[in-house]
């Protein structure tokens, strides 16, 4: 049914709507000659993945809080503060894009620091060509987000099968002609399959002998793979999954009375969480992480890795893994080609195409590692410099043990308690 | 030889878990013709009950089980009305209303669970985690066998009650038909209410087995879900007796196929077998089904 407007209504209406738009206009205005430099985040802030988000956060911020002390970033001599902005991809996709949509139609950023997960990032990334605005992922980790070729989004962590593969060679050259025969299982889903595909690649590459390569449902029992890893008995085991994959996979092993002599998982055994709700049975457990506190890398915002460490756990009250490393480096990346374009924000669509091509020709340390972005291939822009680092679980701790420039401590193998 | 007997003892375990889990929610689409898309929810929560029991108050899952089944029957019993209600309202479609009633229900415990417990996947120990029995070139982890002679246990309870207690009957009368039950004299909303705080706390009870099992977070809800409804599909909607038959194979089909033909088909197959039942034996295995 029609409801009749009063034309008092109508009055009031318009007036309150132009005094908005009068009211408004200057701060539009005021928004786009600001002498800052605009950088969104686009993040799961909310949802399944809000903790992982906010991890993401927590490092963009770090690093914009560090730079905004030093007056901001330093372009042809005069320094721009940055201006953080947020989008919450609520741990979805379609959220995502909205969000990286607002940020660049609505708050007008000149740059884009990319989503947690490597689902939103491939919503997003999409958004950010679009509009021709840059956007540095400081988390997504799966090599589909690099498979596209993407022009505007540059990628910190390598991507996952570079990762798990590299971590499989580093292993068996650290353990010698100890290990013999590996098997390499994982969860049927992208992310984890990549994980997987990663291991069987960096198996392939060793004179590991590869026994077993085997993908299960998600929502499969693990009884049944296990008892056939404890009939084909590897050396290594690797698995690709996630940190809850990772905890039924070790209380099943340990209800079948099986335990091999290593057990490589990914980045989710590296989490406080892991650790805490395996307890013992976590002991002796391998992961991988792009970065540790005790790698020798340096730059001059930072410090060193440690001093990061450090910076963080009093910022933030914890230690950071490498995905908050990562994401603190992202800043570093774009303080570097800001510096080398030489340009003064606000940016103009040309200005950040020229932005993303500076980008794309990043080659720097930093307290995260080498940065420098691949420039063709199957990896095209995600940064394939770092080397990734084994890590063991030992009493509740994650102690990296090797390679041996990034090792604090003997790798224990056979892991405590093998069959 | 070995691995054999293993796989079907694996298959035999994993089939009672799936017992355990879709007793109640068989039992419940017997009396109030709901398919409760909350099952995985009561897993999922009793899981977290027993998780909360065992940090806070130190309570081993096989002890805070009673306390679960006791809580989450309370808990069933007050929402089994509501339930009651919109299943037997006059409105158009009560059927789907239900069900919608029950997805809803779902979606608020996986918030709910996100937000008191986060993402972050929970292990539930007990002081038979990671303790197993070997008999020759088998391992049979106790949990998984608790699992199971729970699954036995309240299937029997389940047959002593229906057939041997005068609620039973009413229940059965109830299943039957809801009218002319009522007219018997029978309170269809009570035994509705008392039938559904029954299922879920069973259902809760199952949960607190398989977070020792597994592990608990809030997205398992999901999977259990699914799993209590291939279960009852194959049994035949509404028949307890099958639930046996049916979680026996479906646990022995996974297992089987797992270990002989490749783990990532094991559900391919499980799920196709479901579609060919769907097709030529809808009453599932032993025909009593609606």
């Amino acid at each position: 049914m029609a409801r009749k407007i009063s034309r008092r209504a109508l009055l009031q209406g318009t007036v309150l709507g132009s005094s908005a738009m009068v009211l408004g206009a200057p701060s539009v205005f005021a928004q786009a000659s600001e002498k800052v430099i605009r950088c969104g985040v686009v993040t799961s802030l909310s949802g399944d993945n809000r903790f992982g988000g906010n991890l993401t956060r927590r490092g963009y911020d770090l690093w914009a809080e560090e730079i905004n002390k030093l007056g901001g970033i330093e372009i042809a001599g005069e320094r721009y503060p940055v201006k953080m902005f947020y989008g919450d991809a609520q741990s979805r996709p379609a959220s995502g894009a909205d969000a990286a949509v607002r940020l660049i139609i609505q708050d007008k950023v000149d740059v884009l620091f990319g989503p947690y997960t490597s689902g939103v990032t491939l919503a997003v990334q999409p958004i950010s060509a679009k509009y021709q605005v840059p956007m540095i992922s400081g988390s997504a980790e799966s090599p589909n987000v690099w498979l596209p070729k993407p022009a505007f989004n540059f990628g910190m962590i390598p991507a996952v099968d570079l990762t798990s593969g590299d971590s499989i060679k580093v292993l068996a050259e650290s353990l010698g002609s100890k290990a013999k025969t590996a098997a390499v299982v994982g969860v049927d889903e992208p992310f984890s399959k990549e994980t997987a595909e990663g291991f069987r690649n960096g198996v392939q590459k060793t004179n590991l002998e590869l026994l077993r390569y085997e993908l299960f449902p998600a929502n499969a029992d693990l009884t049944p793979v296990i008892s056939k890893l404890k009939a084909d008995n590897p050396d290594i085991v690797a698995v690709g999954g996630h940190e809850s994959v990772f905890i039924n996979f070790v209380n099943a092993a340990v209800s079948l009375d099986y335990r091999p002599k290593a057990l490589i998982m990914h980045y989710g055994v590296t989490s406080a969480a892991f650790i805490s709700q395996l307890g013992e049975k976590a002991n002796g457990v391998l992961g991988v992480s792009v970065w540790t506190a005790g790698l020798p890398y340096r730059d001059d915002l930072f410090g060193t890795a440690s001093d990061y460490s450090e910076l963080s756990f009093a910022r933030w009250g914890t230690h950071p893994d490498y995905t908050e490393a990562g994401c603190s480096a992202s800043g570093l990346v774009l303080q570097d080609a800001a510096r080398r374009l030489g340009k003064a924000p606000p940016w103009d669509q040309k200005t950040r195409v020229e932005l993303a091509k500076a980008i794309a020709d990043t080659d720097i340390e930093t307290f995260y590692g080498p940065v420098a972005f691949a420039k063709d291939g199957d990896h095209f822009h995600n940064n394939i410099k770092p080397v990734p680092v084994v890590v063991q679980i030992k009493d509740g701790k994650v102690v990296p043990v090797a390679p041996s420039n990034a090792s604090e401590g003997d790798l224990l193998y056979p892991m405590p308690g093998a069959t | 030889m070995d691995l054999f007997l293993q796989t079907i003892i694996n298959g035999v375990l994993i089939g009672g878990i799936l017992i355990s889990l879709t007793i109640g929610f068989q039992l419940t689409f017997g009396v109030l013709h709901v398919i409760d898309f909350a099952v995985g929810g009561w897993v999922m929560l009793g899981g977290y009950a027993a998780y909360w029991l065992v940090e806070l108050a130190g309570i081993d899952p096989f002890i805070s089980i009673f306390l679960v089944f006791a809580l989450f029957a309370l808990i069933g019993g007050a929402i089994g009305p509501l339930i009651y209600h919109v299943r037997t309202s006059r409105y158009a479609r009560p059927d789907l209303m239900a069900l919608a009633f029950t997805f809803g229900l779902f979606l608020l415990m996986r918030g709910g669970a996100l937000w008191l417990w986060s993402y972050n996947s929970r292990n539930v120990e007990s002081v038979f985690s990671g303790e197993f029995l070997t008999l020759g070139p088998v391992t049979i982890p106790l949990l998984r066998l608790s699992a199971f002679l729970m699954a036995i246990v309240i299937c029997l309870g389940v047959f002593v009650l229906l057939y041997r207690t005068r609620f039973g009957m009413a229940v059965r009368a109830v299943a039957q038909n809801r009218d002319h039950a009522g007219l018997m004299g029978v309170n269809v909303k009570r035994v509705s209410a008392y039938v559904y705080g029954l299922y879920t706390g069973i259902t809760a009870s199952a949960g607190v087995l398989i977070a020792t099992i597994y592990s608990v977070n809030p997205s398992v809800g999901i999977r259990y879900t699914l799993f209590a409804f291939f279960v009852a599909v194959l049994a035949g909607l509404g028949s307890v007796g099958g639930v046996l038959i049916a979680g026996l194979a479906l646990g022995l089909m996974e297992s089987i196929v797992s270990t002989y033909i490749g783990t990532r088909y094991s559900l391919l197959v499980v799920f196709g077998v479901l579609f060919l039942v769907l097709l030529v034996a809808p009453k599932g295995v032993l025909g009593r089904g609606i």
